[in-house]
């Protein structure tokens, strides 16, 4: 009788935190902006016992151990792949959708004309090299010859150079940083109508495009180098202020990537088929799913009807995947990292010391590494593992130690009050933290509350069940700590960008902002390599953020899939055309 | 019943106005809107796009914007969806009402049979082991029940599909269509029956308890009829009455759909489309889907009344 009623509280609550994971999920900001794609949906549930398990992690891919437990399911499919998505909505045309999942729909049926590799440094795709000007200001593009789009019409520097004026108009409504974050000349002219095309783009022939930028800008590369969009359909229709004609070639999008788009059935699947035209010739595999896995993904991957799933590396995890063994298991880091922010305004959180002690003085290994069974790294500098800007040099790793902490505390002239909570001139140190309802903050609040008080400082918590609630708590700035996480990642500089953008609002390093416009004005990778250290050593010692974790994942696939391939910065859809079916 | 039917119609009508002001009211003043969700934007471009969205104007003028837009059948584009909010209702609804209308179907007919031969057989073994069963039912999570189900007949048994409408990537067309939906359709069906059905069998034997010893009966029992005759014929009628005005107010719940089983058994109803527009804010959306719930309810009470007085005569409108 015990044992079932514990395996029903298990379950019961491994389903509300699935629900919980579920709602978390989604409340994410999903944006895109039409080249990079979130990861493919992923399943939180399994990994609940709140058990330490330190026992060692997949240290690398581990093979499918027997093939013949394949699911007849799985086995009946010869030339198709099915792969779940969260939730795509229908709008597939790049940089108009306002989902991530739309974007992990378009980048399999839209190429870009500069990608990155698994390190996020470029590499050539639709453009098959391009030239940089000694400024830096100017881009030449030099596309592949005999590109085609998925309808048989030719890809010329024509629908490139409409791609980027069309990301000017003024209804534009999508989050391209086109037309936003870089400033290309004469653009600004056209978006308040004064122009009737853009100064800065320059069509040389067909194969060759240019565009001047009126400031250096290391992201412009990577920023316009994105799909490309076909002037013959996507512009037939097109004047200046109007955009609305464009939502109704959502759902019918000519392309330019390895497949085609074959039928989508809403909250249902997306159905690709092989695009003869793609420029690597026709992928391997005649057909490619997308099904919509809303919810949990474990009982599709259990019985075949699904070949890829994305899990968080917990040892529960891992151990369940390799019991069923036809899977391929591969450990992957995500491009994003978790954080709690302080709230600079507060006088009392100005002191360096003060911010410094707090870290110190947090078991993060027990929190995010011990209590997700490894489901984690620690994280100290703003950028991931898997970026080429990422190092441990000269870096503090802040290990758990309540001494130091407390000898910090002492020097900020913060001494033990009444009831063993710290004070200074009366005021006692507590710290209200705020956060999202979720079973990582549930651990975090529980280890962080007797963390602190070990060490003379009292933590109030807050929890929202909202996203947009939390964030509303966070604009009025009634807070002392929040605890957020970044999207995903792409270049050095989005990780950084908010500490000098006003969105940590108090923060104000000038040797912060003095090395992140350095960082942006040059495109040597060596060159920014060094200067992001710098950057990162300064902020480590700054910490106006605690940094949290680096979130691991594993990924499992069908065994009989070869060539399969998750960059971490543009998931599945890279190695796309490659993946075959034994 | 005309006149009555015309002030029930006004009443609908104010009772509509003054619903879709609290509902866009509340939607409107809730923290958060489109825009602020996407944490990567600058403040200026956040201005810009809520210029683009109408979300900077006054409230009231949004809500008189929309109000005169609804009334020429335009009930807005879904933010987040890049769709009519029309089309993507007409896309999801139907899954939504087809598993609540087998559902709710069974549901009432199990509840009919069980409830009437409890009522007969009060305190009889049968009776005591129905109630335990439903109680059971009544108080065990849809989530639980679902989760278990899938196990069982899905994973392990492999009878039944795990989840969703169809099988991923499949082009089945007419009678293996059907087939195929059907198969899908069992495990949301049984779970929702299981939940529905214990609350529905109480209110029959309760209302057939009641009937059963009336006077008219025991003379129907006297004449000497038979006993299937007196229970189905003479009591059942008259205990199903007070059932009617129920129908009514399943009308919003068929095409509402239901959140939790659609998200276990990953069914494509518009109950998950509805709570994320409502993480991300997508007002046109969460307006005309709320509106269209507020309509269908007040239809109901309408429609409940009308059949109550049709069913019984003694009630005067």
């Amino acid at each position: 009788m015990k044992k079932i009623l514990m395996t029903l509280l298990s379950l019961t609550m491994a389903s509300s935190l699935l629900l919980a994971a579920c709602s978390n999920d989604s409340s994410a900001p999903a944006s895109d902006n039409g080249n990079q794609a979130a990861p493919a949906s992923s399943s939180d549930s399994g990994g609940t016992t709140a058990e330490a398990n330190t026992a060692e992690l997949l240290a690398g891919p581990v093979a499918a151990s027997d093939m013949s437990k394949l699911p007849e399911q799985a086995k009946k499919r010869t030339d198709t792949i099915i792969v779940g998505l969260t939730d795509p909505s229908g709008a597939f045309t790049p940089y108009f959708h306002q989902s991530g999942y739309d974007g992990n729909v378009s980048s399999v049926l839209y190429a870009s004309l500069v990608t990155v590799d698994d390190k996020g440094l470029p590499i050539p795709d639709l453009a098959e090299s391009w030239d940089i000007s000694e400024d830096g200001l100017t881009y030449t593009f030099h596309l592949r010859k005999d590109l085609k789009f998925s309808d048989g019409s030719p890809l010329t520097a024509e629908d490139v150079a409409f791609t980027w004026t069309i990301l000017h108009d003024k209804a534009y409504d999508g989050d391209s940083e086109v037309s936003t974050v870089l400033r290309i000349k004469g653009g600004q002219d056209y978006k308040e109508g004064k122009a009737k095309s853009i100064e800065g783009i320059t069509i040389i022939d067909p194969q060759t495009i240019s565009v001047t930028i009126e400031k250096v800008n290391a992201k412009a590369l990577l920023t316009l180098g994105g799909n490309v969009l076909s002037k013959a359909y996507y512009g037939k229709d097109y004047t200046f202020g109007s955009l609305d004609y464009i939502k109704k070639l959502h759902a019918t999008p000519v392309g330019n990537g390895p497949y085609k788009l074959d039928k989508f059935i809403p909250g249902q699947e997306v159905r690709f088929i092989a695009n003869e035209y793609y420029y690597k010739g026709k992928p391997k595999t005649e057909h490619f799913i997308y099904k919509t896995t809303e919810g949990d993904t474990w009982q599709f991957i259990e019985t075949g009807e699904q070949d890829y799933g994305s899990f968080t590396a917990t040892q529960d995890n891992i151990d369940k995947l390799k019991k069923l063994g036809f899977l391929n298991i591969v450990p992957s880091t995500g491009s994003s990292y978790g954080y709690l922010q302080f709230n600079l305004e507060h006088a009392t959180l100005k002191d360096k010391k003060l911010r410094q002690a707090l870290t110190y003085g947090l078991d993060r290994k027990t929190i995010y590494v011990d209590a997700n069974q490894g489901g984690a790294q620690i994280a100290n500098v703003p950028t991931a593992p898997i970026s080429w800007s990422y190092t441990e040099e000269g870096i503090n790793p802040y290990n758990y130690d309540p001494e130091k902490a407390k000898a910090l505390l002492d020097e900020a002239g913060w001494t033990e009050g009444a009831g063993g909570i710290r004070e200074k001139d009366g005021q006692k140190l507590t710290i209200h933290f705020i956060g999202s309802k979720s079973k990582g903050t549930d651990i975090f609040i529980a280890v962080a509350k007797e963390n602190y008080a070990a060490i003379g400082v009292q933590l109030e918590a807050e929890q929202f069940a909202d996203f947009n609630a939390l964030s509303s708590k966070f604009e009025s700035r009634d807070f002392d700590l929040v605890s957020f996480s970044t999207p995903m990642l792409i270049d050095p500089s989005d990780g950084v960008s908010s500490f000098v953008n006003g969105e940590v609002k108090g923060y104000d390093n000038p040797k912060v902002k003095e090395l992140y416009d350095k960082g942006l004005e040059t495109t040597d990778i060596e060159e920014r390599k060094k200067i992001y250290k710098e950057l990162y050593q300064v902020i480590n010692d700054d910490a106006p953020y605690i940094f949290t974790s680096y979130r691991k994942s594993v990924y499992a696939y069908n065994g009989r899939i070869e060539g399969l391939n998750v960059s971490p910065f543009r998931g599945l859809a890279t190695s796309l055309p490659d993946w075959s079916l034994k | 019943m005309s006149t009555y039917l015309l002030r029930r119609f006004l009443y609908m009508i104010l009772i509509l106005f003054a619903a879709s002001l609290l509902i866009f009211m509340l939607y409107a003043l809730m923290p958060g809107d489109f825009v602020s969700n996407n944490m990567k934007l600058t403040a200026e471009r956040k201005a810009e796009l809520r210029e683009i969205y109408g979300l900077s104007k006054p409230v009231m003028e949004r809500y008189f914007n929309w109000m005169n837009n609804a009334f020429h059948g335009n009930f807005g584009y879904s933010l987040a969806q890049q769709k009519p909010v029309l089309t993507l209702f007409n896309e999801y609804i139907w899954n939504s009402f087809l598993l609540a209308v087998t559902s709710t179907f069974f549901t009432w007919l199990l509840a009919v049979i069980i409830g009437v031969i409890a009522a007969y057989k009060q305190y009889s073994w049968f009776d005591t082991l129905v109630m335990i069963g439903i109680f059971a039912a009544m108080s065990i999570p849809s989530f639980f029940i679902g989760l278990f189900l899938i196990k069982m007949f899905a994973v392990d048994l492999k009878w039944l599909p795990p989840g969703g409408m169809l099988t991923t990537g499949s082009n089945a067309t007419g009678m293996e269509f059907v087939r195929e939906v059907v198969d899908h359709m069992m495990l949301p069906v049984i779970v929702m029956t299981l939940l529905g059905v214990g609350s529905l069998t109480r209110y029959f034997r309760s209302n057939m308890l009641d009937v059963i010893r009336q006077d008219y009966i025991r003379t129907a029992r006297a004449k000497g009829m038979r006993e299937r005759v007196v229970l189905y014929r003479h009591a059942l009628k008259n205990a199903m009455l007070p059932a009617i005005t129920l129908v009514g107010f399943e009308l919003p719940g068929l095409f509402g759909g239901s959140l939790i089983i659609e998200k276990i058994f990953n069914w494509p109803g518009i109950g998950q489309l509805y709570m994320q527009s409502f993480t991300v804010r997508d007002y046109p959306l969460l307006m005309g889907f709320t509106m269209f719930i507020a309509v269908l309810t007040v239809i109901g009470t309408l429609l409940s009344d009308i059949l109550y007085h049709a069913a019984d005569p003694r009630v005067r409108l």
